[in-house]
């Protein structure tokens, strides 16, 4: 259904090139997953299957593409395109065009040319496999992140297509919405689709997954049925990351003394109760992960740590001082914040001076020293002088560390922080994490990945419902 | 939060009519409160606007806006009442007592006359914009714009800006916390307060222009453009519309015989 031959691909302005000889033969039927570390050229790889690269894209082009049999060169435009391809992009909500998911759907239906009674029809079998039929009359700003990308690829299924290409449909979304994510895939799989999926959660998609395909640099480096590739143990280490490996100093912060206190506290958003009666302390030094749920109340718990939000009711202390009596800007010293989406914060014009803002606003001598450390400690020291904005995910995420380690908290806070990236750029991070913990402070990470919480932290605290309902440190 | 200018989903009287009675609605409005400087006749247009929206169970909504709308109505009055002085001086904004600069801006009948009717009509026409917005789905809106004949471009132009601004909102409110995290300071003076804009606004537009090329690409996917349409589910005229409609016809006639009376 869809031929790469040859193919390689520079975007105008750059000299190396994003895709390099990738020849790829994708099957009717056949799901393939395409895998690899952040920046390798997967998203480009997505764009040049679907045909958009070469009808959208100006830079240099090499290589065939052939889509049902055509070259895409001659299909006449990106809607002619569409008649054969569905693309799911990585960003949900900007496919979201109309404000109720219905009308969303239902849009995308409209421009088939199909008769009024097949569109109804359609529109309720989609509703079904996508399970949308309940949120139907939904707003997109209300929708959570495995919803939104479920409006997505129900928009795209509209289209009819048998080809479906998604990149990254899950990168931001918790274990149970991943999975619902996979058994609608394997669904479709399942009626005859041939699904180009680009991924980092093999697992989560095992038995699905026809071959595997591993792009590093632009480059295909590995190719074939999952077992065969999956011998290759640094394969293996980069799609399924043994974070038993990662080497910490051992949980000692038992005896040491209290750095967060929450007592009793309680948040509500308008009249929904986000969090109800927490109670929690947490030592010097230890390493804490924060798992649960979306919405399970792990966001709003971390930013009252820095009084991003007021507790509705209860106290947060933090290094014995009540946070009540305190300004965020006072905050900012004790406690660290690195938020999801590193894109968030990046304004600069170099790495080096995004990293040097914190350190300005907080009046923090020999700057310069601080500066360059925090660069080598997230292994950045070498891309001191590019766009941040430029890098890859792996090192935006670092960057994003770097940001706030450069600021000296005792605490560093940080929510998912192995979003989207691979096996070894998610183990370097926590890498950096556990020398962080070593040097003295104190580490909070919010993650899905039970993974990474079982092997690389001191203590697990599972929330649900605005509640803690289990905590291993508690003891 | 406020969802500035959102379609709200609701099974009442506004959102049943047909798109097309609606933007007669609009227009038959702004006209009306756009030529008529009659005090009373304005805050009558306004109390109507308001029970349009009661009896559509929209007024919270509309309310919402509430704060800015005051806000926006004081500066507007303040302008008139500096910058038009006209008629009786009712009293002065600084008071006479004050020494040297006592007895300057002075409060004048006509100035804040012509405010408040500025105010009144500002009003009706927010009121009467919102409530068609939030009444109606934004698939019914593209449908009677193309009817109408506006090309299909500008159309989607229209509709994304609106439903952008509270995804904007969301995404402006996060960088701000993020910044905050990293010791952000709001700034001082007016150069501070310049200075201070730039570590929200860079990110903001950064991410929407990443944010439009995928959009770009999803109008062209799901062929948008191609002017190809099944029309489902389209609404027709019903006998509510042709009420409204009456109505709108009586109110008008009734509203040129006070205007060739000089009434309003």
């Amino acid at each position: 259904m869809i031929e790469l031959n040859n193919v390689s691909y520079t975007y105008p302005r750059t000299v190396q090139p994003a895709l390099h000889r990738i020849t790829l033969s994708l099957e009717k039927g056949q799901c393939i997953m395409v895998t690899g570390p952040s920046g390798a050229g997967k998203t480009s790889l997505s764009l040049a299957a679907s045909g958009i690269l070469h009808h959208e894209y100006g830079g240099k082009k090499e290589g065939s593409v052939i889509i049902d049999g055509k070259d895409v060169t001659h299909y006449s435009s990106l809607s002619d395109l569409a008649q054969n391809v569905g693309v799911v992009f990585d960003d949900a909500e900007a496919q979201m065009i109309f404000t109720t998911v219905e009308e969303e759907i239902l849009s995308a239906l409209e421009h088939r040319g199909l008769s009024a009674a097949v569109i109804e029809e359609r529109l309720a079998g989609i509703m079904k496999t996508t399970y949308l039929e309940e949120l139907k009359d939904r707003s997109p700003h209300n929708l959570s992140g495995g919803q939104k990308q479920r409006v997505a690829l129900a928009a795209t299924l509209a289209l009819g297509n048998d080809i479906l290409i998604l990149d990254e449909p899950t990168s931001e979304l918790d274990e149970h919405a991943t999975k619902r994510i996979a058994e609608i895939l394997k669904d479709l799989k399942d009626q005859g689709k041939t699904i180009l999926l680009i991924e980092h959660k093999f697992g989560q998609f095992h038995e699905m997954v026809d071959a595997l395909v591993v792009l590093e640099n632009g480059e295909i480096t590995a190719q074939g049925i999952p077992s065969d590739v999956l011998k290759d143990d640094r394969v293996r280490g980069m799609v399924l990351p043994d974070f038993s490996t990662v080497k910490g100093i051992a949980g000692t912060a038992i005896d040491s003394e209290p750095v967060i206190s929450v007592q009793n506290l309680t948040h509500n958003y308008g009249n929904v109760q986000a969090l109800s009666g927490i109670s929690l302390t947490i030592r010097k030094g230890e390493f804490v992960a924060l798992v649960g749920e979306n919405g399970s109340g792990k966001t709003t718990l971390v930013k009252h740590f820095n009084r991003l939000l007021s507790p509705t009711g209860g106290d947060v202390i933090v290094r014995g001082k009540n946070t009540k009596d305190c300004s965020i800007a006072a905050l900012a010293c004790d406690v660290g914040l690195v938020f999801q989406n590193p894109d968030h914060m990046f304004f600069a014009d170099t790495v080096r001076e995004e990293i040097a803002y914190g350190v300005k606003n907080l009046g923090i001598e020999h700057g310069k020293e601080v500066i360059d450390s925090a660069l080598g400690d997230a292994g950045l020291t070498e891309s001191a002088d590019l766009y941040p904005r430029w890098l890859s995910r792996g090192e935006r995420q670092r960057l994003g560390i770097a940001c706030v380690v450069a600021m000296q908290p005792s605490i560093i806070v940080l929510d998912e922080p192995t979003t989207g990236l691979d096996g070894y750029e998610a183990i370097l991070v926590i890498n950096i994490l556990k020398k962080l913990q070593e040097k003295g402070h104190t580490i909070i990470i919010i993650t899905h990945n039970r993974d990474i919480a079982e092997h690389c932290a001191d203590r697990i605290i599972t929330m649900e419902g605005g509640k803690v309902i289990s905590d291993t440190g508690s003891a | 939060m406020a969802e500035i200018l959102q379609y709200v989903h609701k099974d009442a009287f506004l959102h049943r009519l047909h798109p097309y009675t609606k933007i007669a609605f609009i227009i038959v409005v702004s006209i009306m409160c756009i030529i008529a400087t009659d005090l009373v006749f304005l805050t009558l247009m306004v109390l109507a606007m308001l029970a349009v929206a009661a009896y559509s169970r929209l007024l919270a909504e509309l309310l919402q806006q509430l704060k800015l709308i005051i806000v926006m109505s004081a500066i507007f009055i303040l302008i008139t009442i500096i910058t038009i002085p006209n008629g009786e001086i009712l009293g002065y904004i600084i008071p006479q007592g004050v020494p040297v600069i006592g007895g300057f801006i002075p409060v004048t009948t006509g100035g804040l006359t012509i405010g408040i009717v500025l105010t009144l009509r500002f009003m009706v026409l927010i009121f009467a914009f919102q409530l068609f917005l939030m009444s109606t789905q934004p698939r019914d809106l593209v449908n009677a714009m193309e009817k109408i004949g506006l090309p299909i471009d500008y159309i989607l132009m229209f509709i994304i800006a609106l439903r952008f601004i509270p995804t904007l909102q969301i995404e402006g409110q996060r960088i701000h916390e993020a910044q905050l995290a990293r010791g952000f300071n709001p700034g001082t003076g007016f150069v501070g307060k310049i200075r201070s804009v730039a570590p929200i606004a860079i990110p903001l537009v950064s991410n929407a222009l990443l944010r439009s090329n995928v959009l770009g690409l999803t109008i062209d996917m799901r062929g948008y453009r191609t002017g190809k349409k099944t029309h489902v589910r389209e609404s027709t005229l019903q006998h509510r519309d042709y009420g409204v409609l009456f109505a709108m016809a009586l109110a008008c006639t009734g509203y040129i015989v006070l205007l060739m009376n000089q009434i309003i």
